[in-house]
């Protein structure tokens, strides 16, 4: 069934979330409010890295 | 159809490589960030690169829930060495109901807690659950983990989420039937009393005067016994489907709309039987056995070979006809190793005498089951509410209680008929087995 998904670039746009993410956080100079906004956008990326990049190269899927 | 199909559908032996890579995941965070599992990992002469196949999981020294209670109440404070996060990244509490004794807290991170929520997304789904549900949590939100996550669950599926928490249980039926609610979550004890008390206190037939279709259980085995499940869903008129889980470890399987068994969320667990006497690996069906159990993702205070002592067994069942290629168990979890005793010599699971008393349409819910010492000889009592309009047919009752407790338990109780109402009620868990015998355990 996973041949059905685009899974490749699905886990290549959730890996590029999480960069920007990051980013957001480290670069935010400490505001609260997108610190901890930008904690929990990680926490759900994780959930996607979760259900979908770390079965990427067992499931195989398409591009 | 699926949450999500990718995994829940993957061949068995991919499944299989992402479990032994998961496991080797969580093996190695554990033992770099907690000093209670790499202490525990290095007196077994074992590191993160010797677990190369499921053989070498088998040689990891398992967790029980007295070595977690004699870590806890330290520092970090109140949670102890298995803690694997700095103590500021800690954002729920919740803690076990110490029905077996201290309580064990449970720490979960902001991440911890999404993936607790995304176990019951597979769970909520499986059950049928979706965005144009209104769905009614009757649960007291508090320390005890029960329904938090489901609720949360309910919410990421896109479900309408009405919370019961401190309405009692004759409001909690009237805002059901208010707001026509469609899905609901309790444990089995629960459904029965809220239906209970909708019938003889506010004249409501549930299965008539409400809307409600699909119930999510757990927490207890009734959800799997057959008696118990068909008595719930003639009552509310709506399928009944279980899930079980457990604080430290999470929610960890399903049934699926077939109801056919409960599916092993096994992307996200590692569920392990053994055998109760000998400790040997159960991969065969229809054997039951204890379960070691890990979750693969859950950081703050890991869940690694877990020894639950819940017994359960594999279903014969191969493939489903849902689709998933989950593995199942069939009839849920029977109950405790712990509470799994011996009775005049006879090995009895209490849970086996819930099946009886509710096929027997003319008595109530409740029940209790006492074991006592007479001199040297086991004595067990089966306390039972005959229904009130049931009365006149009590000698019929009691000669198929004893039957039929002979065929399933092999034992001769001695039968008490109480007065209708008057047996204990349950809100969340029930405790309706007491082993009143000084050597008991």
């Amino acid at each position: 069934m996973s041949e059905e998904y685009p899974l490749e670039r699905m886990a290549k746009l959730i890996s590029d979330i999480q960069k920007a993410a990051s980013e957001l956080r480290e670069l935010c100079g400490g505001i609260q409010a997108v610190e901890r906004n930008a904690e929990r956008i990680l926490a759900s990326v994780r959930m996607l890295e979760l259900n979908i990049s770390d079965a990427l190269d067992i499931a195989g899927g398409g591009r | 159809m699926y949450w999500n199909p990718v995994l829940e559908t993957l061949p068995r032996e991919k499944l299989a490589e992402l479990q032994l890579r998961k496991f080797r995941r969580i093996f190695s965070w554990a033992y770099e960030h907690s000093k209670f599992y790499r202490e525990l990992y290095k007196e077994a002469g074992i590191e993160p690169g010797d677990i190369k196949t499921f053989e070498d999981i088998r040689r990891v020294p398992k967790v029980e829930k007295a070595m977690m209670r004699s870590l806890q109440r330290k520092d970090p404070y109140p949670y102890g060495d298995m803690l694997c996060v700095p103590l500021e990244e800690v954002t729920e509490y919740h803690q076990t109901s110490g029905t077996t004794g201290q309580p064990v807290y449970q720490p979960d991170t902001w991440q911890d807690w999404e993936w607790l929520a995304e176990c019951w997304a597979y769970i909520l789904y499986a059950h049928g659950f979706r965005k144009h549900d209104r769905v009614f949590i009757p649960f007291g939100y508090n320390v005890f983990i029960a329904f938090w996550a489901g609720h949360y669950a309910a919410e990421k599926i896109g479900c309408e989420v009405v919370p019961g928490g401190v309405l009692n249980t004759e409001a909690r039926i009237l805002k059901m039937q208010e707001v026509r609610a469609t899905a609901l979550m309790a444990t089995p004890t629960y459904l029965l009393r809220l239906a209970e008390v909708a019938r003889d206190k506010l004249g409501i037939d549930p299965a008539r005067d409400l809307s409600i279709t699909k119930i999510a259980t757990g927490a207890e085995p009734g959800g799997s016994i057959p008696a118990t499940k068909r008595r719930i869903e003639e009552l509310w008129g709506a399928k009944l489907y279980e899930h079980c889980g457990a604080t430290e470890i999470g929610s960890w399987n399903y049934e699926c709309l077939a109801q056919s068994g409960l599916h092993v969320n096994e992307a996200f667990f590692l569920v392990e039987i053994e055998d109760l006497e000998t400790g040997e690996l159960i991969t065969e069906p229809g054997k039951m056995g204890k379960m070691v159990i890990t979750a693969f993702d859950r950081l703050a205070q890991p869940c690694i070979r877990f020894d639950s002592k819940d017994v359960i067994q594999w279903s014969p069942e191969e493939g489903c006809e849902c689709g998933r290629t989950f593995r199942k168990i069939e009839g849920g979890i029977f109950g405790r190793a712990d509470d799994i005793t011996k009775v005049k010599g006879v090995l009895f699971a209490p849970t086996s005498v819930e099946e009886v008393v509710r096929s027997i349409p003319e008595l109530g819910n409740e029940y209790e089951i006492i074991v006592s010492r007479k001199g040297e000889v086991d004595d067990i009592t089966l306390q039972v509410e005959l229904l009130p309009e049931s009365q006149a047919r009590r000698k019929a009752v009691e000669e198929e209680l004893n039957r039929q407790l002979r065929v399933k338990t092999n034992l001769r109780f001695n039968l008490e008929f109480c007065k209708y109402g008057t047996l204990p009620r349950y809100e969340v868990k029930s405790k309706r087995f007491k082993d009143l015998r000084e050597d008991a355990r």
